[in-house]
């Protein structure tokens, strides 16, 4: 039952939002649908299975690099206070969400393509990890900081807990959740980056073209190839993405 | 057993001094309590002695060492803060082996450790309970057995009844100072409550503006309180204390 008609208005522009997002997320399939046999066709292309390759692998990659690195940068930026903290983390989790990707994909370009980095896997790697790798650093930082205001990091160390003991034993346990979706979205997100990585790698078959780049360079002359390439790269993010929440859903330590 | 001493301790705040040339010292095997009123400077102090916290001037002298350049995880001084800070993924056993588990004892002998303890804070039975399964007072005493698990030289403990429900405060607070007592380990406990101070302190210090006022039995602190800030503290312990011999009186009667 509807209290008022402000109420009624907060939902219709609800309903028109999810309605318009949904139908964004979907509709692909109702394309491949229509077109189904070209499309089912294509999906064994070579340059397909090579872009998925390249795109699943370097997705799991960054995300594990961005665990392997965001845990000890997260507990700096928890535990440790200095001038400059603030503009710091701006730096490092706002910034590169913001950046330009196509301008961060030059950047790299100028600075690693001397030592030969550009056009390699490595590229991908590294121009899909400055915009990804926040998302993980974000969620633990957090995860952490609230690990320090709940005490127990002092508790554990009073029993007499190093470093090592306080982060294996206590927060990594803890933030568990924080880490599974941090990793998540840094999957996602890199899953998804297209133009640093274009600039900076190239899409070279087999090599550096993921699937952005794929569909991005196959949409208007072979759209069989792009929707076939858009199809299984969603497929796979919307899958990957609910079985991540799935299994961090379990963990309810922290609230 | 530990001998604690706090010499010309001082901490400021944004300019604030929040400890002002605190002194005080704790017997071996005493228990004393620290109270005061809201933001008088009582957890800082507890933090500043277990290091969480680093003093801007003073000694704190444990044993005659100094601990002032020592970390956390080297002054063997246990701490239970006021909301416990039980690990919420580690069953009861988990938790008070913690620094069994540190210390790389034994399977065996960490079982017999955390038996032993849970007997002691009287719950037995309960060592594969979750902290979320754990009411109040069961928090407050497995918070307890996990700091004497490591047999500290000194134990701090900041408002220890007061995350605990009233209808079961007198019996938790019977069983904290009955394990005090048993463990025979220096204790410094921080109490707002002037009833939690005089049942559990051998001795209270007032805190003031960051200083200590008064510092005596609780019988010489009703007898004699040095001025009006610790007559207005402990005014209710006169109330309770009369009331406790009328009860008395008409009960002989």
């Amino acid at each position: 039952m509807m209290r008022d008609g402000f109420e009624a208005i907060i939902n219709a522009l609800a309903c028109v939002f999810i309605a318009y997002m949904l139908i964004s997320l979907f509709y692909l399939y109702v394309a491949v649908g229509e077109s189904f046999s070209q499309v089912a066709a294509a999906m064994l292309d070579s340059r397909v299975l090579g872009a998925l390759t390249i795109s699943v692998s370097s997705a799991f990659l960054v995300g594990g690099l961005a665990v392997a690195v965001g845990v000890p940068v997260a507990y700096f930026m928890a535990f440790k206070e200095f001038r400059g903290k603030e503009t710091l983390e701006i730096l490092l989790v706002d910034m590169p969400q913001t950046f330009p990707p196509v301008t961060e994909g030059l950047v790299y370009l100028l600075m690693l393509g001397r030592f030969g980095f550009a056009y390699t896997f490595a590229a991908v790697i590294i121009a899909k990890f400055y915009v990804s790798a926040p998302f993980t650093l974000s969620f633990l930082t957090r995860g952490y900081r609230q690990i320090r205001s709940a005490g127990y990091d002092i508790v554990a160390r009073s029993l007499g807990a190093e470093t090592r003991h306080l982060l294996n034993w206590v927060m990594l346990p803890i933030s568990a959740r924080d880490l599974l979706a941090g990793f998540s979205l840094t999957w996602a997100r890199a899953m998804g980056e297209l133009a640093a990585t274009l600039i900076f790698a190239g899409a070279i078959p087999w090599r550096t073209e993921i699937i952005p780049t794929l569909v991005y360079l196959t949409a208007r002359d072979a759209p069989a190839i792009a929707m076939a390439a858009s199809v299984i790269a969603e497929t796979l993010s919307i899958g990957a993405l609910l079985s991540f929440r799935w299994i961090a859903g379990g963990r309810k330590w922290l609230t | 057993m530990a001998h604690l001493r706090v010499e010309q301790l001082v901490k400021s705040y944004g300019g604030k001094r929040v400890i002002d040339n605190l002194s005080l010292s704790v017997n071996p095997q005493e228990t004393m309590v620290v109270m005061g009123p809201s933001g008088c400077g009582k957890t800082t102090l507890l933090l500043l002695i277990l290091g969480a916290l680093n003093p801007d001037e003073g000694n704190i002298i444990v044993n005659d060492r100094t601990l002032n350049d020592l970390p956390i995880e080297r002054r063997e001084i246990a701490y239970v803060p006021q909301d416990f800070a039980l690990f919420p993924h580690l069953t009861v056993y988990g938790n008070i082996a913690f620094g069994l588990r540190v210390r790389k004892y034994e399977e065996a002998e960490k079982h017999k450790v955390v038996d032993s303890l849970l007997e002691a804070v009287d719950l037995g039975g309960l060592s594969e309970r979750k902290p979320s399964e754990l009411s109040g007072g069961q928090k407050q005493r497995v918070a307890l057995a996990r700091a004497l698990a490591i047999c500290p030289s000194l134990l701090l403990l900041d408002e220890p009844l007061s995350n605990v429900d009233e209808a079961t405060k007198a019996d938790v607070r019977k069983n904290l100072k009955e394990t005090l007592a048993k463990m025979k380990v220096t204790t410094l406990c921080v109490a707002h409550d002037p009833e939690d101070a005089f049942s559990l302190g051998d001795r209270v210090a007032i805190i003031h503006n960051g200083r200590v006022v008064q510092c005596d039995t609780p019988s010489r602190l009703l007898e004699a309180p040095k001025d009006s800030v610790v007559r207005r503290l402990i005014a209710p312990m006169y109330v309770l204390s009369k009331d406790a011999s009328r009860i008395s009186a008409s009960e002989d009667a």
